[in-house]
């Protein structure tokens, strides 16, 4: 293939606005999957993906397209949409030269498509807008066209205006990217550099790495070397996503697709890591990628503490496939041996849960999420903890600073009032608001991360009746009045309970949760009193009544069956449960930290 | 009601007499398979090794209002025919021998006495001459000529389903029988010889005081009678309780009060020498239930009947079957007769939920699980198998364990249930 006719692009847009609809599309005009094969959103191939309706994973595929009598090569990459899965936008884009923005015909430009515009400028990708769902009644492309104009630069009449789902435009928009997209540069002739943008683990084959060749060639049986890491391999396959993976000879400068090297190791493979030939190695690795920056931290424990060398293994092939997520083993004196990890965001969170158990059968208990905190300590040392339990003794502590980010919301001006309450009962300072067009506005606002990385999506979803969306950025950290609220389940203080809250809000925050973990842990044989205390002084306290009756009156022969069934049930019911000062507190009561609602 | 022994279940089932157990390994289980009993054994009281019987009679003369068994009114059942398909089905179990059997319902007392009595002298035909055999009767049900009869054919155990002393809760319960006829019962069956007389007591009955229970306890104690069995009312789907309650009509015993009713129970009753030996269960010493003390050991038996269940488990270690006759009397009656098994549901006991059942029905007695015993019968210790539980529940006070013995302690009876589930299955 002449590296003339080859294009590398990713599909980027706030979600929901249609990118993997219009890779169905795509895939079908260029024949690349036959009308048997064809299925809704075929890319979205996870379980958790098609029950949710959401793509969660970017994934490569390479189609074959004859444009003006030339015969290419277009390797796409669909991309998620949801702002937790920013990083896998990231690196998708890193592996292209173009991108296709695509923006809703029916709500325009949401917070997701600025913030992948960014990301898509900043990798250098050259930019076609796509105005989509043009076939909806409530479809308005020219207001959306001069949205996108005043808003991102791109000239209103050169976006490409289509219906992902009719089909209506794919072909005019598949020709435009052979005609207006760059090519990959040619470097055919440099030793070989490749980029792992991604991984997946297959209990046969071992690690399987979604590469995209920036110089010289891969052949199968070739010596490679991953520059990071500095392990040596022999390829045993090499293959391209059709978008089943198909087996090749060679992957050219240029193009996308995956090698096999009987990598048993999990931890020997990065993302972002650059393959090099073994004999004739690259002077210099690519340019990797930034490694993601965790916003939210949570800990996960085997709800059975044998189990924990299964949770240590399913954990190393998770992250094999998933490069934004951290795991770090901890040693909780109450909850026992289990990890401490770090997420992009409560929905990514959710997801690694998820995978987890599905994927793993692992029953898990976890801790209420929280963000990280710098803590200044009288000797002048800066310490980063990422969980509440973590902060040192308060006479140690000199100030305590939290995550700030650069929060960017997008709503219709008729719903700024409650947006605006809002952010000032969570902190939030605003900066500046931007008109998009006479009847949308975009509020930039300075906001204390844990103020908003929980609830705050939803709540704005509500007051805009679904219409507003938001973005944030990290800017940094700086000191508030913060205090520790630390929660005593009968006597023993809980430190996974305990959280980091603004001062003025602290007794109402306490008084909640043990009013919500009143109603979460069961009750037990004994009463078990609930006690919030705010620097070694107990503010509010619950009682749980004991539990006063549980018994089978009658246990005779024709009932053992039954019975043993139902006590096998109340047994089951115990496992996500963790045992702390006698007490079994479930798993939604490490949850209810998070429940700022009434 | 009936104060079932090897109770029906719910849905009600029933077990066939399996001809061919699992194979044992010891001669003495092959022996024992074949229902013979060796001589030595013929005239003792240790049922360690041998089978009990139960005969369910699903017939009551009316259906008292809390009742979830499987029964139908006697004058809908053709009674001399519900005995011979009894008896059918007792022909076609093999074994004989028994340690201990136990004739329930429903309300045997509600048959005609020709026909009881047929059916008592089968059953006590394939006992051992030291067998216990209880029959339970409604206080309402029964006369001096009856219980003489049944004296008279082996019987050597009564039950009576008294329920309560107050005429308004017998009247809500829809017992069929009055106060006073209670104590003529009891009285009536001393005079036909019965040494060994029980009561089934309810409480918590919606609208009963703490001084109306006490009553009731008082007045069963003053018949000194050999066993008390006090259950608390539980609403069961499908009976009139249950619906007069969602309709608003009646409320359950706050669960306070409950508790508190069941604490009493246990301090009047062993006051006056009725000693608690099971959750649920009182006697003088040496008069506890032989045949109940069977199921609680995790011990084999027969049952016979619509809706009754077997439990052919003889070697914990190699797990066994439970067996569950279909509850429908008709249906039975056409497979009996025709010489077929009874229609039944089984289920098979895997070694280790064997075990586990061993240690949920030991722990429900009062004396728990008998190390030595629970080693013997499922070659595990225990205090391995089970070292969690037992351990965490121990440091809580909720357990006792002696080097012979682990048990529930006294507190933790009102909440066993949550404790037993921990028992339930290995880890
Ligand atoms: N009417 C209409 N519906 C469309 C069109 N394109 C996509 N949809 C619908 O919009 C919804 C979202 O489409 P997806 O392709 O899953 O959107 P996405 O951008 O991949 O979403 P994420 O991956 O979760 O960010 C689906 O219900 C599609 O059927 C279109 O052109 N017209
Ligand atoms: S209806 Fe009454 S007598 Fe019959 S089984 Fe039920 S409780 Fe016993
Ligand atoms: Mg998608």
């Amino acid at each position: 293939m002449k590296i003339q006719n080859i294009r590398n692009f990713s599909i980027v847009a706030h979600i929901d606005h249609g990118k993997s609809t219009l890779a169905d599309r795509m895939l079908e005009l260029t024949g690349t999957i036959t009308e048997r094969q064809a299925k809704d959103q075929i890319l979205d191939s996870m379980d958790i993906e098609r029950e949710r309706g959401i793509t969660i994973k970017a994934s490569a595929v390479t189609m074959e397209y004859e444009h003006d009598g030339e015969h290419y090569m277009l390797n796409l990459i669909d991309t998620p949409g949801h702002v937790d899965f920013g990083y896998e936008v990231s690196r998708a884009l890193a592996a292209c030269e173009g991108a296709l923005l695509v923006v809703d015909a029916t709500q325009g430009i949401q917070a997701q498509t600025l913030a992948n515009a960014y990301l898509a400028t900043e990798a250098g990708a050259e930019i076609l807008g796509v105005i989509n769902k043009v076939d909806l009644p409530a479809a308005q492309p020219d207001l959306v066209a001069e949205e996108i104009e005043h808003v991102l630069g791109i000239r209103r009449n050169e976006c490409f205006h289509i219906s992902a789902k009719s089909g209506l435009g794919v072909k005019d928009l598949l020709d435009a990217v052979c005609m207006l997209l760059p090519p990959p540069a040619d470097r055919s002739d440099e030793p070989a550099r490749a980029l792992i943008f991604d991984s997946q683990y297959d209990d046969y084959r071992g690690v399987i790495c979604y590469v995209r060749v920036f110089s010289g060639t891969l052949k199968t049986r070739q010596r490679i070397r991953l520059m990071g890491t500095g392990y040596t391999y022999q390829v045993t396959e090499l293959g391209k996503f059709r978008p089943d993976m198909r087996p090749v000879d060679e992957l050219g400068c240029g193009e996308v697709g995956y090698v096999i090297a009987n990598i048993r190791d999990l931890a020997n493979v990065r993302i972002g890591d650059t393959i090099t030939d073994d004999v004739h190695p690259a002077p210099d690795a690519l340019k990797g990628y930034k490694p993601p920056m965790q916003m939210v931290f949570s800990d996960f424990y085997p709800g059975n503490n044998t189990e924990y060398p299964r949770l240590r293994a399913a954990f190393d092939k998770l992250s094999l496939n998933d490069a934004s997520f951290t795991f770090v083993p901890q040693n909780s004196q109450a909850l026992g041996f289990g990890f401490r990890c770090g997420f992009l965001g409560l929905l990514h969170m959710e997801i690694i849960q998820e995978r987890l158990e599905r994927e793993n059968d692992i029953d898990v208990v976890q801790t209420a999420p929280t963000v990280s905190y710098e803590i200044l300590l009288r000797d002048g040392t800066v310490k980063r903890i990422d969980a509440p339990s973590e902060l040192p003794d308060r006479t140690m502590v000199a100030e305590i600073r939290e995550p700030f980010v650069k929060l960017e919301i997008i709503t219709a001006n008729d719903t700024i009032g409650g947006i605006m309450k809002l952010a000032e009962a969570r902190r939030c300072k605003l900066l500046k608001t931007d008109y998009l067009s006479p009847t949308r506005v975009m509020m930039v606002y300075k906001a204390p991360l844990a103020e908003i990385v929980y609830d705050f999506y939803d709540l704005i979803k509500g007051i805009s009746h679904g219409y507003a969306t938001m973005d944030y950025e990290f800017t940094g950290f700086e000191a508030e009045d913060l205090v520790k609220i630390d929660i005593l389940v009968n006597g023993t203080p809980v430190e996974a309970l305990s959280l980091i809250v603004h001062r003025s809000n602290a007794e109402p925050r306490g008084r909640k949760l043990i009013t919500k973990l009143r109603k979460s842990i069961p009750r037990h044989q004994f009463e078990i009193p609930l006690q919030v205390a705010i620097g070694g002084k107990i503010i509010a306290r619950e009682t749980i009544k004991a539990y006063r009756k549980d018994v089978t009156a009658k246990l005779y022969g024709g009932d053992v069956t039954r019975k043993m069934k139902l006590l096998k049930k109340q047994k089951e019911g115990k496992k996500r449960m963790k045992n702390i000062g006698a007490v079994e507190i479930p798993q939604e009561a490490f949850m209810s930290v998070l429940d700022t609602s009434e | 009601m009936a104060e079932l022994a090897t109770g029906p279940t719910k849905s009600g089932r029933r077990a066939s007499c399996v001809k061919r157990e699992a194979d044992s390994r010891s001669a003495s289980w092959r022996a024992l398979a074949r229902g013979q009993a060796s001589d030595e054994r013929q005239g003792t009281r240790d049922d360690s090794l041998s089978f009990g019987l139960y005969v369910h009679v699903p017939v009551c003369r009316s259906k008292c209002r809390y009742c979830g068994f499987y029964s139908l009114p006697a004058d809908r059942v053709d009674a001399p025919r519900l005995v011979d398909g009894l008896l059918l089905e007792l022909d076609r179990c093999e074994r004989t021998g028994f340690c201990t059997a136990y004739i329930g319902g429903g309300s045997p007392s509600s048959l005609p006495v020709n026909d009881l009595l047929r059916l008592v002298q089968q059953v006590r035909r394939r006992c051992l001459p030291a067998a216990e055999f209880t029959v339970e009767c409604n206080p309402g049900q029964v006369d001096a000529g009856f219980l003489e009869g049944l004296r008279t054919a082996g019987v050597n155990r009564l039950s009576f389903g008294a329920q309560s002393f107050l005429a308004r809760e017998l009247e809500l319960l829809g017992r069929g029988h009055s106060v006073e006829q209670i104590g003529a019962a009891v009285t009536a069956a001393r005079r036909a010889g019965f040494e060994n007389v029980g009561l089934d007591l309810i409480f918590a009955i919606p609208g009963s005081s703490p001084a109306d229970w006490q009553a009731s306890l008082d007045a069963a104690v003053a018949l000194n009678i050999e066993h008390v069995s006090a259950y608390s009312l539980s609403f069961e789907p499908g009976t009139v309780f249950e619906a007069w309650r969602r309709a608003g009509r009646l409320a359950a015993v706050d669960e306070e009060l409950d508790r508190a009713m069941y604490e009493w129970t246990i301090d009047r009753l062993e006051r006056a020498g009725l000693r608690q030996y099971e959750i649920s269960n009182f006697a003088r010493p040496g008069f506890e239930c032989r045949h109940n003390l069977g199921y609680w050991a995790n011990r084999p038996y027969v049952g016979i009947g619509p809706a009754a269940a077997s439990c052919l488990t003889l070697d914990i270690r190699e797990g066994g079957r439970r067996i569950t006759n279909d509850a429908d009397i008709e249906r039975y009656l056409a497979a009996v007769e025709s010489g077929r098994p009874a229609p039944a549901q089984t289920q098979v006991v895997s070694p280790d939920d064997a075990v586990c059942e061993t240690a949920v029905l030991n722990l429900r007695r009062r004396g728990g699980i008998d190390l030595a015993e629970f080693r013997r019968r499922t070659g595990l210790d225990p205090m391995r198998i089970f070292a969690d539980p037992i351990e965490r529940y121990r440091a809580m006070g909720l357990m006792e364990v002696t080097d012979r013995a682990v048990r529930l302690a006294g507190r933790a009876l009102p909440v066993a249930d949550t404790i037993l589930c921990d028992f339930s299955a290995l880890d």
